[in-house]
């Protein structure tokens, strides 16, 4: 008899449950929708300021940056996806001295550790948060990031910086 | 009401006047062939595009939306995808077998197909055993199904098509038993008086408790055979990646997924049928005015509703539960809903006997 | 407490090294073994539980480290023995004493090629049967063509070997010519990953389950000897991307002690919220991948839905979503955002009602307890004995979380509960998670609003150098106790470094669970162990 209760019990709660949950889905049903509608959204969709998408260098209006050349995001960079191309060139005051020729930036290997905008002593560089980056081959990955034309700032570096 | 029979004996006498009657026969096979074949096509596309509305809808998303108007294409652009697609040659795996089984499944399902009323004197298959016949067709698509499991050469499919021949051959007994019980109320096999029978009162109304205990068995056993979830184990992705079509592409994977989609028409179907009065329009006694109105809704229109409603509970049931094991399937049919369906025959019986119903 | 000298007075050839933080216990190898069993066994001593296993090239010797922790009084102690035999190295295994050894000691004799004398089942763990040489020896030649980038596959022996303690070589099957074998991997949706388990069926029944790892191998291990501490940073979230922010905590913390470096108050307050929240988004993701692979697929979904609120709460104040690069040794990169307390208390009230939902969705559902209720049932014995910390062994009962063993961070200032089951089955596993998740919600609530003002980090030297000598700091990460042991020898780079994964002992249980169950359970054992593949293979 006893048996024969609880199968009865079991049955009956069992089958309440399953409602219990058909009845949860259903008010999921008739609920606003969470998902969003990208990329129709896109002129409203902001990613948060300290997203980090890509790395860039700094420039200022008059297109210079701050790069002096010294490698060590190069040799901190944990994945080797940085390429620093330099060249000694000689200033008015006839001293050597050090001048970014490429900065070259491999976005397909960076693991956005942050440790190049960390130890960068003249905070050249800098992260976008951009985030549409998918190409067609791997060579598109690879950003020379000084801008054509660009030069070390002289030494008072400009205020504003934009990228 | 309108009668479809109009039309087809239009044609038929048409037919006749201009060849002799024996080729008149054979060529109204081929356009009533044709036809189902494009019925059966259509709805599949209907319903995987419904299913996937209804899915995502469950699941807090939009669903299907980039190919045509709310994404009405997508099974379109997807029917021609799979259309297209290579059906890829596997080694070492029974030929005949291999390619046999998808036409099997799809033979099985067409059949059973043709035997729904879809309205007044729209049926294709209408004879003494009608219904009898319909559950037979059907339990065909299990051989398919072992088969692909078998042929494919596959340790996954094979488990997935032994999984299936025990559900399949376990919920026939459900689905035949409580199909059996509104046989008993309606007094006969014979889908078009089955139908007619429910002039004055569908029959889950008049058969009341037995009735409800035997709609709610057939739709429990109805997703099962189906393989639909939560009874999808023969094709749990998530044990088996894809069960006994694991191995299938192209088109011949198509055949196995319209297969699957028409079935749940078909169980729709034949519980609109036994249950919800087929085209039967809903009538209250009493509500003459009412009663007029809900006549002018064209027959057609409410077999398809009425069976509309009834996919959507059984997505619904997809959707919201977890799949179970295969123990406590088998448990479910023979410890809990065979006894009860035998009871239940049993009450309906007494009822019927008695004149206990409306 | 281990009473030092009865040991030296035991064991004669064993040696006491009194270390930073903890001793060491040298023994050569014919003492290694009784003296592991003496530590398990005494009275005194327990140490039933092996936190970590290391193998070491210590220059003229081969051997290994292990850390010995015991589950009563909480002491640790380190173990070492080694072989000055590099050619064939050969060391009696405590596999039988400690069952986590059993694939500890497979890792160690692939990376170092040192074979233990009595372990049933000596093969390579992660790398390939045909690679050449043990990749961290230090004489190991890294040259590219040694080893090649082979394209032909490797093909899976069913046998292995084992050593007998005169050095003699065994071979045994793994599998029967007549078994049926089924592959539930690399490939395949509810691995959660490329793990690979063959499965010896029986119809439905699991009879024997053997794991494969190392698809997903990168060496993480040997690259960080030649990376400074900065640069290791990184690879710590890329073991269990689901913890990503606890296990970068534990780097973090032991590097710190190793330094003696103390980070300021406000610190200690962002790491701690911001290891619950990572906690919380691992858990949900839990809850919705279970779901999934238990066939609930709308589960799945609600699931997402909410974990979406907390990788939000995180991106605007770290900048990363599934891997943050958010602690640095000495602080955080950067202070927290102003929203992120305004944020956090949204979501604490967000919550609730959609845990309400999940249980009716699936906790109560009577399909989804008959899937798990009772299925795998893993004893608190076994547990310690396999090391399976975390949920999964405080659902057997054994009260292992080190936020409360060992607190770090804040969590000896917040007031939680622990929770802990008895029953030890997958339903409990799960339903651990499942309270752990207001648990998180808890502290979250107690730490949001009370982190105290102070700097975000501490100034550190541009080149760190640890002293000499090894440390070990574990945190509790979303699947368990997340340790890292490092063994400097005063360079910039570590001479050792070995991370106690918290996946690794999950996956070792597996085939203790799924034996005698059926292929179903097997996936419902692995969706609540909750294993992370890239933290099993590193």
């Amino acid at each position: 008899m006893n048996n024969a209760s609880e199968y009865i019990v079991n049955f009956a709660r069992g089958t309440r449950s399953l409602l219990v949950g058909m009845r949860a889905t259903l008010r999921v049903f008739f609920r606003a929708k969470t998902t969003e509608r990208y990329p129709e959204n896109r002129a409203t969709l902001t990613m948060f300021d300290r997203f980090r998408g890509e790395l860039v260098m700094l420039h200022d209006e008059q297109n210079y940056h701050r790069c002096t050349a010294c490698g060590i995001c190069e040799m901190n960079c944990p994945n080797g996806t940085l390429r620093v191309t330099s060249e000694w060139v000689v200033d008015e005051a006839g001293k050597k001295k050090k001048s970014l020729v490429e900065y070259q930036y491999d976005l397909g290997s960076c693991l956005f550790c942050q440790l190049c905008v960390r130890t960068c002593a003249q905070q050249a560089l800098g992260f976008l948060p951009t985030f549409e980056h998918a190409v067609f081959t791997r060579g598109k990955l690879i950003h020379k990031l000084n801008r054509e034309g660009s030069s070390l700032a002289p030494k008072p570096v400009a205020e504003s910086h934009t990228v | 009401m309108f009668d479809f029979s109009v039309i087809t004996r239009w044609v038929d006498q048409l037919l006749r006047g201009v060849m002799p009657d024996a080729a008149a026969t054979v060529v109204e096979c081929v356009i009533i062939g044709l036809c189902l074949l494009l019925g059966y096509s259509v709805i599949a596309l209907a319903l995987i595009y419904a299913e996937r509305k209804v899915c995502a809808w469950f699941q807090c998303r939009l669903g299907p939306n980039r190919v045509g108007p709310l994404g009405l294409l997508q099974s379109v652009a997807d029917m021609v995808k799979m259309l297209i697609k290579e059906i890829i040659e596997i080694r070492h795996v029974d030929r005949f077998l291999f390619g046999l089984a998808p036409y099997i499944v799809i033979v099985a399902s067409v059949g059973a197909f043709a035997c729904l009323p879809f309205a007044r004197g729209l049926q294709v298959l209408d004879f003494n055993v009608g219904i009898f016949f319909l559950v037979a067709v059907s339990s065909i698509g299990v051989v398919g199904i072992l088969l692909a499991g078998w042929a494919s050469n596959n340790k996954y499919s094979l488990i997935g098509a032994m999984r299936s021949g025990a559900q399949m051959i376990s919920y026939e007994l459900s689905i035949g038993l409580s199909i059996l019980t509104m046989v008993v109320l309606s007094g006969t096999l014979q889908i078009t008086e089955l139908v007619e029978g429910q002039a004055d009162g569908w029959l889950l109304f008049k058969g009341h408790v037995p009735a409800a205990i035997a709609f709610v068995i057939y739709l429990v056993a109805g997703t099962a055979e189906t393989n639909r979830g939560p009874f999808d184990l023969p094709e749990a992705d998530s044990e088996l990646t894809a069960g006994y079509h694991t191995e299938y592409s192209g088109m011949h994977f198509g055949f196995f997924y319209l297969a699957e989609y028409l079935n749940l028409f078909i169980v729709a179907g034949v519980a609109t049928t036994l249950f919800l009065g087929g085209w039967m329009p809903l009538h209250v006694p009493g509500w003459e005015g009412f009663n007029e109105v809900m006549d002018y809704i064209p027959s057609i229109f409410w077999f398809f509703g009425k069976a509309g409603v009834m996919i959507f509970v059984i997505m619904w049931f997809k959707w919201t539960f977890p799949r179970l094991r295969i123990d406590q399937l088998l448990r479910l049919e023979w410890k809990y809903l065979l006894p009860v369906n035998l009871l239940n025959l049993l009450l309906m019986v007494i009822v019927v006997v008695y004149k206990l119903h409306f | 407490m281990i009473g030092i000298d009865k040991i030296i007075a035991r064991f004669p050839g064993t040696r006491v090294e009194e270390g930073a933080a903890l001793p060491t216990l040298v023994a050569p190898p014919g003492e290694y073994r009784a003296l592991a069993g003496f530590l398990r066994d005494d009275e005194g001593a327990r140490f039933d539980y092996l936190a970590c296993m290391t193998g070491v090239d210590g220059g003229e010797w081969l051997g290994v480290v292990l850390l010995l922790e015991s589950t009563t009084s909480g002491e640790r102690v380190y173990l070492q023995t080694g072989t000055t035999d590099r050619e064939r190295p050969l060391l009696p295994t405590v596999s039988d004493l400690w069952e986590t050894a059993n694939l500890n000691e497979r890792e160690v004799y692939d990376y170092f090629g040192i074979r233990f004398a009595g372990h049933p089942d000596t093969r390579r763990l992660f790398l390939r049967n045909d690679w050449v040489g043990y990749p961290l020896r230090k004489d190991y030649d890294a040259d590219a063509l040694v080893n090649p980038v082979r394209l032909e596959s490797d093909e899976t022996p069913d046998d292995t070997r084992s050593w007998r303690e005169d050095g003699g070589e065994e071979a045994h099957a793994l599998f029967d010519d007549e078994e049926y074998v089924v592959n539930i991997g690399p490939q395949h949706p509810a691995t959660h990953g490329v793990l690979r388990f063959r499965v010896a069926l029986e119809g439905e029944i699991v009879k024997k389950v053997d794991v494969h790892c190392g698809y997903i191998h990168r060496g993480i291990e040997k690259m960080c000897e030649s990376l400074t501490y900065p640069q290791m940073l990184p690879m710590t979230d890329r073991l269990d991307y689901l913890a990503a922010h606890q296990h970068r905590h534990a780097l973090c913390l032991c590097v710190e002690e190793a330094l003696q470096m103390e980070v300021p108050e406000r610190v200690k307050y962002i790491r701690t919220i911001m290891d619950e929240l990572n906690r919380l988004s691992s858990h949900l993701l839990f809850w919705s991948t279970l779901c999934m692979d238990l066939g609930a697929l709308t589960a799945f979904f609600y699931g997402f839905r909410d974990r979406e609120k907390v990788l939000d709460i995180m991106e605007e104040t770290t900048g990363g979503r599934l891997i943050q690069h958010y602690n640095v040794i000495g602080g955080v990169t950067d202070d927290i955002h102003p929203n992120l307390a305004r944020r956090v208390k949204e979501f604490i009230k967000y919550l609730p009602p959609m845990l309400k939902e999940y249980d009716e969705v699936f906790t109560g559902n009577v399909i989804a307890r008959e899937r798990m209720t009772g299925v795998g049932v893993l004893s608190r014995a076994d547990a310690i004995s396999y090391g399976v910390t975390g949920p999964s062994g405080r659902a057997s009962g054994w009260a292992c979380d080190v936020r409360k063993r060992r607190p770090y961070g804040v969590y000896d200032k917040v007031d939680f509960k622990e929770i802990v089951h008895e029953e030890g089955d997958s339903f409990h596993r799960y339903l651990t998670r499942v309270e752990e998740i207001t648990e998180s919600l808890r502290i979250l609530e107690q730490l949001v609003d009370n982190v105290p003002p102070g700097e975000f980090a501490v100034k550190t030297k541009p080149v760190i150098k640890l002293p000499e000598g090894r440390y070990f700091k574990s945190v509790e990460g979303s699947r368990g106790e997340f340790g890292v042991y490092i063994e400097s020898r005063g360079e910039k780079t570590p001479y050792r470094l070995k991370f106690r994964s918290t996946s690794f002992p999950l996956v070792s249980v597996v085939p203790l669970l799924a034996r005698g169950s059926k292929i179903a359970d097997l996936i419902a054992i692995g969706g609540t162990l909750d294993y992370i593949v890239p933290d099993v293979d590193r």
